[in-house]
């Protein structure tokens, strides 16, 4: 198992459009540090509007964490795109070349094979978030140094003491983990479906963005579907910057995108069991 | 014999009234005298912002303030916020000075104490101030409550407690109620995390009243404050 995770680690690394990921990961980081180097105080003016009609509020409010919760909330229908490159490509990607036939034709069990490709998929995440906590989270500290973090919810300010933020970014990197895991685990599944590896990275997106409108509208009809949406708990890393941090929602939301993940890979291992390989 | 003694009725009620304005105007200008003997202090403060719509913990950090109009609260690297108008912080600004009309509005009992209430009107028709009503405890010479209304920033309310800098007329702790606009941002901007409970938060009924309590441990008074303490930095 443990080789066999090597091998497949060897082929996603060294494949060039792995790094693709993190490039772009790097360029919209950068992209979203400018604009708020140069314009982020008229972007903080009209943010703060309907606060500062009454309060006067001073000091370093545009400071790096503050950026990084703004390029981890803009980052949001991004960063699935990405887990799906690769997980998407995972079993579509072998069939395309040829290789998933030859790969079965050794002592290597289907299921084994798919929980290794998920594993894959899981560091390749894992690695994509950490490297999204060094350009957004500690590059930002950098170049905007640190402060008290405001967080504008639609009907509350919330203000959190810079001696309090660390371990909710912490938290919240590690649950945005959790939540690109349920995408990877979606697209692997969609990845064993398919012969290519450009309809189930299509298809991860498609339902990314619908399901990520209905958990955003604010319509009765959908009220009911919304709580069982896995794009309506993959925001829960929002809650580790609330006060009082909603703890019961969160290991809810935790709960749902971890049955998703488990559901979304066993029908992957039912179905590559059964799946009629062609080439 | 019965006009005379109407007419004595009349002239005793006069010479009482005048006596109890001039006993109110003497009050109200020993108060300002006692409160505008500070010239500036620097404060170690706790404040906590009881907003419906503001999740912000207790802030420490110091209270500059500098006679007439001055003040700044540093909080050591992390963000200050204060009212818009934070000015009205301080006692000093809240009691008209200039001329005066005082008149004797009575007495009331504030936490066991017995407290004359004066309502003054400052004669200056430019003045910010319109009227302000403060509850003065007569033995210590201290404000316990005000209710200023000013010209372009409402009523303001505030209670004060003293302790340790009484005679400075400096309180302990002082609370400011506050009317509250609205805070409402659109949630597909916000793009909100709901805990998916029942929605029966939003349906209760919004708090349009806040406080803000200023504790303060520690004063140093009259030591002089340049105003570059008061420039703000960004």
């Amino acid at each position: 198992m443990i080789q066999l995770l090597r091998i497949e680690l060897f082929k996603i690394f060294k494949r060039p459009r792995t790094y693709i990921s993190f490039g772009i990961v790097t360029a919209i980081t950068f992209v979203i540090q400018l604009a708020m180097l140069s314009d982020g105080k008229s972007f903080v003016g009209f943010a703060l509007q309907g606060v500062s009609e009454q309060f006067d509020i001073h000091g370093n409010i545009m400071n790096g964490y503050l950026i990084a919760y703004i390029i981890l909330q803009s980052l949001l229908i991004h960063i699935p795109l990405l887990v799906a490159l690769v997980a998407g490509d995972a079993l579509a990607g072998e069939a395309g070349m040829g290789t998933l036939r030859l790969m079965l034709t050794k002592p290597v069990s289907r299921r084994k094979l798919v929980l290794v490709k998920f594993a894959g998929s899981f560091i390749y995440t894992v690695l994509l978030i950490i490297w999204l906590a060094v350009v957004a989270l500690f590059l930002s500290i950098a170049l905007f140094g640190k402060g008290d973090m405001i967080n504008l919810k639609s009907d509350a300010f919330v203000m959190v003491l810079q001696d309090d933020i660390m371990w909710r970014y912490g938290a919240a990197f590690l649950f945005a983990t959790l939540a690109m895991t349920t995408i990877a685990s979606m697209s692997l599944l969609l990845s064993a479906f398919a012969d290519n590896s450009i309809g189930p990275i299509v298809s991860t997106m498609g339902i990314v963005v619908v399901l990520t409108i209905l958990s955003n509208l604010e319509l009765p009809l959908f009220a009911v579907i919304k709580p069982y949406l896995f794009t309506t708990h993959m925001i829960g890393w929002k809650g580790f910057f609330d006060d009082p941090v909603p703890y019961a929602a969160i290991w809810r939301s935790a709960i749902v995108l971890c049955a998703y993940t488990v559901f979304f890979v066993t029908v992957t291992v039912l179905y590559f069991n059964k799946k009629d390989i062609k080439s | 014999m019965r006009r005379i003694s109407v007419l004595f009725v009349i002239v005793f009620c006069c010479f009482a009234f005048t006596a109890s304005a001039v006993d109110a105007q003497k009050l109200f200008g020993d108060l300002r005298t006692k409160v505008l003997q500070v010239k500036d202090y620097t404060a170690e403060v706790k404040m906590k912002i009881n907003v419906s719509y503001m999740r912000i913990p207790q802030l420490g950090g110091t209270l500059y303030f500098k006679s007439p109009d001055k003040m700044r609260l540093e909080r050591h690297g992390g963000l200050s916020i204060l009212p818009k108008k934070n000015i009205n912080l301080t006692l000093s600004n809240l009691i008209p000075t200039g001329n005066v009309s005082v008149i004797d509005a009575g007495t009331a009992t504030i936490l066991g104490k017995t407290v004359r209430i004066l309502k003054v009107i400052p004669e200056d028709e430019q003045s910010e101030i319109v009227l302000a009503k403060i509850w003065v405890e007569e033995g210590s010479l201290l404000a316990l409550r005000t209710q200023t209304t000013t010209r372009n920033e409402g009523t303001i309310l505030m209670d004060l407690e003293y302790s340790k800098y009484a005679e400075y007329g400096l309180p302990d702790k002082v609370t400011i109620y506050m009317d509250l606009k609205d805070y409402k941002l659109p949630k597909g901007v916000t793009m909100d995390y709901d805990d998916l409970a029942p929605a029966k938060a939003a349906k209760e009924p919004v708090n349009k009243k806040g406080n803000i309590q200023i504790s303060y441990l520690s004063y140093v008074i009259n030591k002089g404050l340049s105003d570059g303490v008061f420039k703000v930095k960004e």
